[in-house]
């Protein structure tokens, strides 16, 4: 029985990437973390310059699956009452007068935030009540979002003049932060092809949405080994360079580390990968493979960090290493 | 069922090979240390006779054995095998979650198929190789050791030197020999240290006649100079005269106000700065080997002393010495310098320190409380807030005189406020003295207001700040 939800499991995630890799050229790790968090029930903040396919590629997972799906576009003026929705005055049969709620764009199973920075932080704080808590209240009313909700933020990293960096309290409720790069030549050349003929291509439904909240339950049984918690553990204490046995580098860079929430998505995010393998347990080697999207939003450099331009990914691969060093001491098992 | 035992298995064997190689490890660990520790009865074979070299054999038996029970009897937790099981076969820690979940009830669908999974993958597999050879370090010194062993059964035993030491003390004849030949030595000696004595009064005295009167600048650790400045500075030490009057020197340190503040820093004095350039100028050359760069460097520098203070009274002779020099006149220039010096002098004796000027001009003389607002006033430390500070209501501060006696002024050039500040004074000297900062008035004020309005935006200002800080810019652009 667990075999084949496995393996449901592997056909359902293989399907939804044959899909919008149909339409998006490239960017293969991108679109498997996308659906990593889709599976884990988190939300993603992508981030990159302007023309990578960020908005297409949310926009196509939308379509893959036969979900509701609202854009935001965020801007300066953008009020909370715009995304969340207010109460309005509606007059009924009998002439009655009478407050009634009207939906917001949040209301969707997915929702796309688009240039999430543009707004002020007041409208960017909006979102954080739906995606921790999966509700919304409104004057003293709470109203549940749609299950499984998932949010898809967007940003701009060069284009700064004008925007609102999100405050650590909102990044650390993105599941992870994936950094989408410019394509390869090759890829660039499918690009041009595709999007350039007559037809253009499309996406069919690849997965009932209903489907998505059995399979983050599946997600949630997968089983862990101690040492591979302790892993995940030890790596998130290690960006702190408060901890005693922190390596150099945190020492050196690290203003603050990563918080808890970092450490679920490495387990959460490393389920997902077992499963999508085949696998009915957590290795190591899932772990390493989404540290640097679970881990680089959630890491604050400090001033000599900044100065000197370190790259939080190179940072993060380091501090990696030495985690693995400092969780296998003392457990070899012949020298103890 | 079934495959929960062939996991169990495979783990106890892979458990019972470890302990094996572990064994192995530590036993040799042992043996290497006993053969060491073997050597000490066989280097007194001459003492122990026939009894050392089963001494030593013991000795090594013993540190193998140890080594091999501590080995044995050291734990092997059940996940530690199947963490290594994983490593060799890349079970990507499959058998180990396994472990884990074996006790688990109830168990889930997925840990079940773990089960499964974990056991399939581990059937038939050659579990010796899991656990590989270790040697331990002490294996590079267990070949020398039993070199050495073997080497020291067949050699004689080792012979230590026996009896006393010899005695290293001299005996009491050598000594009182000794001590004869040295009472000459001593006696010569103090008469050399008596010889040496009396030059050394005059070297002093030498040393003495050379300081005194010559107005030389302070050493630190020189406590003559307290008496620099008085009559007895001129006396040579007479110790008749002292024995009969005492020191005056006593007399004058009981009286602490006539003495002369030592504390007071040196380049308080602004004659003493010029003088001293201009000594420095002037030291060891002919006045006509003078560089004229460096004398309108010196008068560029005394006037800008006039600037700060006094400058009224030596003003004339700095301009015609500049005039002279712009003409070539060397020597007038020279003279013109000297008359300003001379007036410097003056004005400095006359008010009895050095020269008023700087952050030190009119503190706490001929100031005037109820002046407020406008150029040139003093906003001391304790003269009340600054204007837009604190509970002053007048946010707005009085409009600059300066740029309203000339409109088309657009530079504004920096100038020293007096009272607390932040900034170090510096004593600028060189040309960089004769370029004033300026910075385009329209350009401070674009500046400041940017910095305004990124503030209001970006910061959490209160509401009732927001509006006094807009107010007082559009107050500016009013002006």
């Amino acid at each position: 029985m667990g075999e084949e939800r496995v393996e449901r499991f592997g056909r359902a995630f293989e399907a939804l990437r044959g899909e919008i890799q149909k339409v998006i050229v490239g960017h293969d790790d991108i679109v498997e973390q996308v659906l990593v968090c889709l599976f884990v029930g988190g939300h993603v903040l992508l981030e990159g310059v302007p023309g990578l396919g960020k908005t297409l590629l949310v926009k196509t997972l939308s379509g893959c699956l036969d979900l509701s799906f609202s854009r935001i576009q965020f801007t300066p003026d953008l009020m909370p009452a715009d995304i969340i929705g207010t109460n309005i005055i509606v007059e009924d049969a009998e002439g009655r007068r009478h407050f009634q709620f009207q939906r917001g764009p949040i209301f969707a199973h997915i929702v796309l935030a688009d240039e999430v920075n543009r707004a002020t932080p007041k409208t960017q704080s909006a979102l954080l009540e739906a995606m921790q808590e999966g509700n919304v209240t409104v004057s003293g009313t709470a109203y549940r979002v749609p299950v499984p909700f998932f949010v898809l933020a967007t940003q701009n990293p060069i284009e700064m003049e004008g925007t609102y960096p999100l405050p650590e309290a909102q990044l650390d409720r993105f599941l992870f932060k994936l950094r989408v790069r410019y394509p390869a030549l090759e890829e660039l050349n499918e690009i041009i092809e595709r999007t350039t003929r007559a037809e253009e291509p499309t996406v069919g439904h690849a997965l009932p949405g209903d489907q998505v909240s059995g399979f983050k339950e599946l997600v949630r049984e997968v089983p862990i080994a101690s040492h591979v918690r302790e892993l995940a553990s030890t790596i998130v204490t290690a960006t702190h360079p408060q901890w005693p046995q922190a390596p150099e580098v945190t020492r050196r860079y690290i203003r603050y580390g990563a918080s808890p929430r970092a450490a679920q998505a490495l387990v959460l995010g490393g389920k997902v990968l077992a499963l999508r393998a085949g696998r009915f347990n957590v290795s190591a080697e899932d772990l390493k493979a989404i540290t640097l999207p679970a881990l680089r939003h959630r890491i604050i450099l400090n001033f000599e960090g900044e100065a000197e331009g370190i790259d939080v990914d190179q940072l993060i691969l380091q501090v990696v290493e030495a985690a693995e060093v400092e969780a296998r001491r003392g457990k070899e098992v012949f020298f103890r | 069922m079934r495959s929960e035992e062939a996991i169990r298995a495979a783990v106890q064997r892979v458990g019972r090979i470890v302990r094996v190689r572990r064994a192995a490890l530590y036993g040799l660990r042992g043996l290497a240390w006993g053969l060491t520790t073997g050597l000490i009865p066989l280097l007194g074979k001459a003492g122990l006779g026939p009894a050392a070299l089963p001494a030593a054999l013991a000795l090594a038996a013993v540190g193998g054995m140890a080594g091999i029970v501590y080995g044995l009897l050291l734990p092997v937790p059940l996940r530690e095998p199947a963490r290594l099981v994983d490593r060799t076969f890349r079970l990507d820690d499959r058998l180990a979650t396994a472990v884990e979940h074996l006790g688990q009830v109830p168990r889930g669908p997925l840990v079940e198929a773990l089960i499964e999974d974990a056991a399939d993958r581990v059937r038939d597999r050659d579990l010796g190789a899991t656990v590989p050879w270790r040697w331990p370090r002490e294996v590079r010194i267990l070949p020398a050791s039993a070199l050495a062993l073997w080497v020291l059964v067949l050699l004689p035993p080792v012979r230590f030197p026996e009896g006393v030491f010899p005695s290293l003390t001299p005996s009491g004849e050598q000594e009182a020999e000794r001590q004869a030949q040295s009472v000459p030595v001593a006696q010569d000696r103090r008469l050399a240290r008596a010889r040496e004595t009396a030059p050394r009064v005059e070297v002093q005295e030498r040393d003495y006649l050379r300081r005194r009167g010559t107005g030389r600048e302070t050493q630190q650790g020189d406590l003559s100079a307290i008496f620099r400045d008085t009559n007895i500075a001129q006396r040579r030490p007479d110790f008749s005269s002292f024995l009969k009057h005492g020191d005056d020197r006593l007399k004058i340190l009981g009286q602490v106000e006539s003495l002369p503040d030592l504390q007071r820093d040196f380049t308080q004095s602004q004659f003493r700065v010029a003088f001293r350039r201009a000594k420095r100028l002037l030291a060891g050359i002919r006045p006509d080997q003078v560089s004229p760069e460096k004398l309108r460097e010196l008068l560029d520098e005394m006037r800008r002393l006039g600037r700060r203070g006094g400058g009224e009274e030596w003003g004339q002779d700095v301009w015609e010495g500049s005039e002279a020099l712009a003409d070539g006149r060397m020597q007038r220039a020279l003279e013109a310098m000297e008359r300003a010096l001379s007036r410097m002098r003056a004005m400095e004796e006359r008010s009895g320190k050095g020269l008023e000027g700087g952050r030190d001009r009119g503190r706490g003389q001929g100031r005037n409380p109820g002046m407020r607002g406008g150029e040139g006033e003093d906003f001391g430390e304790y003269e009340g807030s600054l204007p837009g500070k604190g509970t002053n209501p007048d946010w707005r501060g009085a409009p600059s005189t300066r740029l309203a006696q000339d409109p088309l002024d657009s530079a504004v050039e920096g100038q020293p406020r007096r009272g607390r500040r932040d900034a170090f004074d510096t004593n600028l000297l060189g040309k960089g003295s004769r370029n004033p900062s300026h910075l385009p008035y329209m350009s401070v004020y674009a500046q400041y207001r940017k910095m305004m309005e990124e503030a209001l935006t970006k910061e959490t200002i209160p509401l009732d700040y927001r509006t006094q800080v807009k107010e007082y810019f559009r107050a500016l652009e009013e002006r």
